[in-house]
């Protein structure tokens, strides 16, 4: 009983993780509507720039985060403008997911180019502590990502349901020709949005780091997976994310534990697949993803 | 910067080819990963071929001809074929040396077969290299299979005895990252630990790129493991040492197999108190008794003088042993054609504790260096020593806290 | 002279691909070097996964990153076999087999998925079976891979001479390439490619669209696995790692976009021109620092999308294809007949709709509506924005189901059915327009309305025959090898009428084709449509262009709010009070 319930509480801290690096992807896939394969590699850095400041300034990463999250955002905002942007109309959709699957590998080799192909470990400062909860315990760094993740959530849920700008970035989501017709600067919101979500990421990352070993792949394992939390949670729905990435959490958790862990990503794709395949609108999204007839 | 370097490896190419005329020269192939995933090793692996021709060269070359290594980049399975190809066809190489991934070795030496050209790999571990019963492929260093019968060994011989516990008593859980690598290691590992009679409690495989084993701990942690064996990249490594240590779960012993376990930014990562005492069995590495592996030292230092840096692994000094082995053997040979090759390697007979890697040379069945071995290693205060087998040992095993 | 145009321009093009494919064959044939044939072998290897993906990337619009599933499916079926004994030559076709049926499988759920849900999903299901591959070790060697004996000959596909590797490579990528460009100019390409284009309209035309998809990925998949036993005999060892690699599959498809996806040829060139490149700078860039070849290749990457998003081929045909941008416009080449003022007689029902009922969610948006067709009359549909006429026409046409009531139709054979999906209707002799006009953009006219004209006729020459001539009868002759994103509103409508009129359909439902065009043109349509029902065709249109209903219609029934408020001859309903009521409000009626 003592496992299992330390079992479903790894299960939650993974989903915490997991919600904390899809957060951004949802507002990215879910407005912006484009694959974007480079997703993993902006936490990758994210991670690099964390363990760049907190090493070179000797600071506690979690302080980095006021660079870290502007500078994300920066390349959020370029890779909207200069990469996707011009790609809007190209006469085939697929082509900005490859500009994406090119920015991933030149990120990713980048990095390698720089850093090295050995991992660079963040000092922990603490964060590694147990926390002892009742039977279980975690540790102090993935309680606070788990927090954060909520806020995020929280946060986002607001800034889109009551500023101006939320309410322009959701109008766009719906509808992008009507959004241009009231006077919404369209380039402008997807260019925000893109970084916003970036940013979202680098506040991940600055979380992340002193969690987790960084090294140039380290985007790779991530993309996937924050991939089918955004899906299964319905697209664009920030609340459905983050269930979606607990029940993801969950099942790698549960199914490492009960049945084997090299079987955990056929549980963890298996049931996505069945999501998408039996509701494609995710668990929580609305609008169907199907074509809709005319 | 990297066009200036260019240059200036064109200028050498140049002066080489120049060269090449006055004094008569034999062309090897140098296969291994120079880009993508396993280029930093791969890399690594070809210095100490590198370093090994160089001695060569400085003593007269081989059968007075001045040895030239022809770099091939197997960066994948089909790209090792294709370079496999260019060295024989184009360079026209007298044999190729290689390859580090077990799986451009397996592809690549497919090659050198059809054509009958020798393929000599010095650090490619998987079974299936040698297992095909291949005529012209020698290998030199040690397998999966010997880490696998070492670190049985080690449980039986020094570990259990150690602590106070009968090897058949002890429960030992094998975990493994899920490419070939982890999987051959495994499998040796099973076998041997069944044969010599310990309780095997569980076999678990998973992806080396994973973000959390803590399901895993929990289950090591459940089924009372004593001893985990764990064949693992470096991210793992970490993961798997801290997440142990944090859910409370401490074996006996830990011990890993090569791989993350024999780098030192794995201990960095991981703190040096966490890995202190961590056992590991890998090719032999820098900290171990001189006394039994002669020449060990001037491979550091001509190491150092050639690259400005202490070796990253002990790839470089496998790679060395191996092509100095067989380049010394061609020496004493007239010619380098392919059964002239055959006929000098069969020839070969250095004893154990005569070559820098500790272990001796003599190809056995499918042409495997049945004399060589790994040695089993210990972290201690934040240093890789040999402590295992005790002739070796640079300290006494540290056991029991 | 614009013929001419075309056929010079098509003879460069076969020239120019006869060069590129003995390229191929005699410069390694002539180089007579090893490495040199290793990489035209790689080439044929790429070129042909690519062109065969690019039946489902391209032509069918889906975009696959699990291909590398079914060329693994084929690479471990051969080596498999081989192991047992059975030559690769038998085991291509057993590995072709059992890729079709993985890719029905995978494919068949996900062909509701659109864009990047698709891609994902494949992306998964390429995830499942890649470490489906690394557990079953007892039957797939697990991560250790497999190998196969080196028994030299070409009962064993491994050769110590490199020629014939060669030829059996260039003969897989010939056989692709035929099958992808015969594909191309049948029935089954235009059908994929109107699927791609425009889902809705393609099915209204009578495409089974998961039927021609499923076939599409079936041959796409087949034609993967052979060249993925091949490859394997050519590697003479597989392993799940290399063999289900998102990589590979990523890679299959750039070549494809880099080449022109969608094309016939372009992923043949894409792999021509690429696979070269890489491996020179690969020699070039590897050795100098770790990453900077992949970092060099990314940024090339990221360049090439950003700066030819249409791949080669689109560079390529500027120079070998003729102008196909639409010109000016053509009028209407149908006679103005005289009116046809007196009270005309019908035949039989041949469409019985009873009490429809459809719900979105709250909204009632038909409610118990009833009303039937006859043979050769023209019935309009009328009333204010939203009162529910589409929803009608979509329930009628199978592309909405309705909540409660009937839709019969009478076929040819003289019986009442009840179809249910847009193909049975399109089957029965129902075609339809789309209020807003759904052309398959990137088709020509000529091959917009040929998609309709496959309807009736199974032969390229024959649909095309009859898509010329209901073009010409249309006014949009001139057009024919226009693009269709090319024309105006006014002609986009007449091309969507083009369309549904080679499907020769015996009840045609119009949706507004005559709102937005001019005075002019809708006197055209007019006669176009009396001419349509002289022809014997029962017509439902839907019609806000007041002059039109009332010179055409033989019955008006008005909608609002979902329920009909009025039915009668045209001069009957303009006069009924609650008509006027709902189009213009109370105190309107009693003016």
């Amino acid at each position: 009983m003592e496992t299992f319930l330390q079992v479903v509480t790894n299960g939650l801290m993974l989903g915490g993780l997991f919600a904390i690096v899809s957060v951004g992807l949802t507002l990215i896939f879910g407005i912006v509507k484009v694959i974007n394969f480079a997703h993993g590699e902006y936490l990758m850095i994210g991670m690099y720039l964390t363990f760049l400041l907190a090493t070179g300034l000797d600071v506690h990463p979690y302080l980095t985060v006021a660079a870290v999250a502007p500078l994300l955002f920066v390349l959020g905002a370029l890779t909207q403008r200069f990469l996707i942007q011009p790609l809007m109309h190209a006469r085939d959709e697929h082509v900005q997911i490859f500009a994406t699957v090119g920015l991933s590998t030149a990120l990713m080799n980048l990095a390698l180019l720089v850093f090295g192909a050995d991992i660079a470990s963040t000092p922990a400062s603490g964060l590694r502590t147990s926390l002892h909860i009742g039977p279980v315990r975690i540790l102090a760094g993935q309680a606070v990502i788990f927090c954060v993740s909520i806020a995020l959530v929280v946060g986002l849920h607001y800034y889109l349901q009551r500023t101006q700008t939320g309410r322009a970035i959701r109008a766009v989501a719906q509808n992008r020709d009507a959004a241009q017709l009231m006077g919404i600067n369209v380039n402008w919101i997807y260019v925000l949005t893109f970084g916003i979500g970036a940013a979202c990421v680098g506040l991940a990352a600055s979380l992340v780091a002193p969690l987790y070993p960084t090294q140039p792949t380290s985007g790779t394992y991530f993309v996937l997976i924050a991939f089918v939390v955004v899906v299964l949670g319905g697209l664009g729905s920030i609340g459905g994310a983050f269930v979606g990435a607990m029940i993801i959490g969950l099942i790698d958790s549960l199914s490492g534990f009960y049945i084997g862990s090299d079987l955990r990503e056929v549980a963890v794709f298996g049931v996505f697949l069945l999501i998408l395949i039996l509701k494609p609108s995710g668990l929580f999204g609305r609008r169907s993803l199907a074509h809709v007839s005319p | 910067m990297s066009f200036k370097k260019f240059l200036t490896a064109t200028a050498a190419a140049t002066a080489l080819l120049a060269a090449g005329n006055a004094a008569a020269e034999v062309k090897f192939g140098a296969l291994y990963p120079f880009s993508g995933d396993l280029a930093l090793l791969g890399e690594e692996s070809y210095r100490g071929l590198e370093i090994a021709v160089q001695e060569i060269n400085a003593n007269g070359g081989v059968q007075g001809e001045e040895v030239v290594l022809e770099r091939g980049d197997a960066v994948d399975n089909n790209q090792a074929i294709g370079e496999a190809r260019r060295l024989i066809s184009r360079e026209s190489v007298a044999g190729i040396f290689g390859t580090y991934a077990s799986s451009r070795s397996i592809a690549a030496s497919q090659v050198a077969e059809l054509s009958g050209i020798p393929y000599f790999e010095l650090g490619g571990v998987a079974d299936e290299i040698t297992g095909r019963g291949l005529e012209w492929l020698w290998r030199t260093n040690p397998t999966a299979e010997d880490m696998g019968k070492l670190i049985v060994e080690m449980v039986v011989e020094a570990i259990a005895p150690g602590i106070d516990r009968d090897p058949g008593d002890l429960r030992i859980g094998i975990i493994h990252e899920d490419s070939s690598y982890g999987t051959s290691v495994a499998g040796h590992q099973e076998r041997y630990g069944e044969e010599a009679g310990l309780n095997i409690v569980t076999v678990q495989a998973y992806p080396a790129n994973t973000v959390d084993m803590s399901s895993l701990v929990l289950d090591l942690r459940d089924r009372e493991v004593d001893v985990v064996f764990q064949t693992s990249y470096q991210n793992d490594s970490v993961l798997f040492l801290q997440q142990a240590n944090e859910a409370d779960f401490r074996p006996a012993a830990i011990i890993g197999g090569g791989g993350g376990y024999s780098l030192q930014p794995t201990a960095d990562a991981v703190g040096h108190d966490l890995i202190d005492g961590v056992l590991n069995a890998d090719f032999t590495q820098y900290l171990v008794n001189t006394e039994s592996t002669p020449g060990l030292e001037a491979f550091v230092d001509a190491y150092e003088e050639a690259y400005g840096e202490f070796p990253r692994s002990g790839h470089s000094l496998n790679n060395y042993v191996g092509a100095k082995a067989i380049l010394q053997a061609l020496d004493e040979a007239d010619g380098f054609e392919p059964e002239t090759i055959k006929e000098a390697l069969a020839g070969i007979d250095t004893p154990f504790g005569e070559t820098a890697a500790g272990y001796g040379v003599k190809f056995g069945e499918n042409n495997q260096n049945e004399r060589a071995s790994m040695m089993g290693l210990q972290w201690q205060d934040g240093k890789l020593v040999t402590v295992y087998p005790e002739e070796a040992a640079y300290a006494p095993m540290r056991l029991g806290e | 002279m614009t013929q001419d145009k075309t056929d010079s321009a098509q003879r460069r093009g076969v020239i120019a691909l006869a060069l590129v494919l003995l390229g191929i064959l005699a410069i390694p044939i002539a180089m007579d070097d090893q490495f040199i044939y290793h990489i035209f072998v790689t080439i044929c290897i790429f070129a042909a996964l690519s062109t065969a993906w690019n039946i489902v990337g391209g032509y069918a619009g889906q975009l696959s990153l699990g291909h590398a599933i079914f060329y693994g499916i084929g690479a471990y079926a051969a080596v498999m076999l081989t192991n047992l004994g059975i030559t690769p030559w038998i085991g291509m076709f057993v590995g072709a087999f059992f890729a079709v049926i993985a890719a029905i499988v995978v494919s068949y759920p996900c062909f509701r998925l659109h864009g990047p849900f698709f891609a994902l999903a494949t992306i998964a299901f390429l995830e499942v079976f890649r470490v489906l591959a690394l557990h079953f070790r007892s039957f797939t060697g697990g991560a250790t891979g497999m190998m196969i004996p080196l028994n030299v000959g070409w009962e064993w596909m491994v050769f110590r001479d490199r020629l014939p590797a060669l030829i059996i490579a260039f003969g897989l990528l010939l056989l692709t390439l035929a099958v992808a460009w015969w594909i191309r100019n049948r029935r089954l390409g235009f059908q994929l490619i109107a699927t791609r284009e425009r889902e809705s309209a393609a099915r209204a035309a009578g495409v089974g669209t998961v039927r021609v998809r499923l076939v599409g990925v079936s041959i796409s998949a087949a034609l993967c696995a052979m060249m993925g036993s091949f490859h394997a005999m050519y590697l003479t060892f597989i392993e799940p790692e290399a063999v289900f690699s998102l990589t590979f599959s990523i890679q299959i498809a750039l070549f494809a976009l880099i080449g022109g996806i969608g094309t016939i040829f372009g992923p043949l060139l894409g792999a021509v021109m690429l696979v070269p490149i890489t491996e020179f700078a690969r020699g070039w860039l590897g050795s100098g620092a770790l990453g900077l070849h992949g970092f060099v290749y990314g940024v090339v990457l990221v360049l090439v999308v950003l700066f030819m998003p249409n791949g080669i081929m689109g560079l390529v045909q500027r120079f070998f294809e003729p102008d196909r941008s639409a010109s000016e416009a053509e009028p209407a080449s149908v006679p103005a007949e005289a009116r046809a003022s007196e009270a005309r007689s019908f035949g039989e029902d041949v469409l019985q709709v009873e009490r429809l009922d459809k719900h979105f969610g709250g909204l009632h948006v038909t409610n118990n509506v009833s009303f039937s067709l006859k043979e050769g009359e023209v019935l309009a549909l009328i009333g204010p924005n939203g009162a529910g006429k589409t929803t009608v026409f979509n329930m009628i046409s199978g592309f909405l189901k309705a909540d409660s009531g009937s839709v019969v139709v009478r076929g040819p054979d003289g019986q009442f059915h009840s179809p249910t999906t847009p193909g049975d209707y399109a089957a029965i002799g129902v075609g339809r327009t789309f209020q807003i006009v759904q052309p398959f953009a990137s088709m020509t006219v000529e091959e917009n309305i040929m998609v309709g004209a496959f309807h009736r006729h199974h032969n390229v020459v024959d649909a095309r025959e009859a898509a010329r001539e209901t073009a010409h009868r249309l006014g949009l002759g001139r057009w024919l090898h226009a693009e269709a994103r090319g024309l105006t509103i006014g002609g986009l409508k007449r091309l969507e009428v083009a369309r549904v009129m080679a499907m020769e359909p015996r009840i045609l439902l119009l949706d507004e084709v005559m709102a937005g065009i001019n005075q002019t043109d809708v006197r055209r349509a007019v006669d176009l449509m009396l001419s349509i029902r002289d022809s014997g065709v029962s017509i439902i249109a839907i019609e806000h262009v007041m002059q039109a209903v009332m010179s055409l219609s033989d019955r008006v029934i008005v909608l609002n709010s979902g329920e009909i408020i009025a039915e009668g001859t045209p001069q009957e309903v303009v006069r009924d009070a609650t008509v006027i009521q709902a189009y213009l409000g109370k105190e309107f009626a009693n003016a």
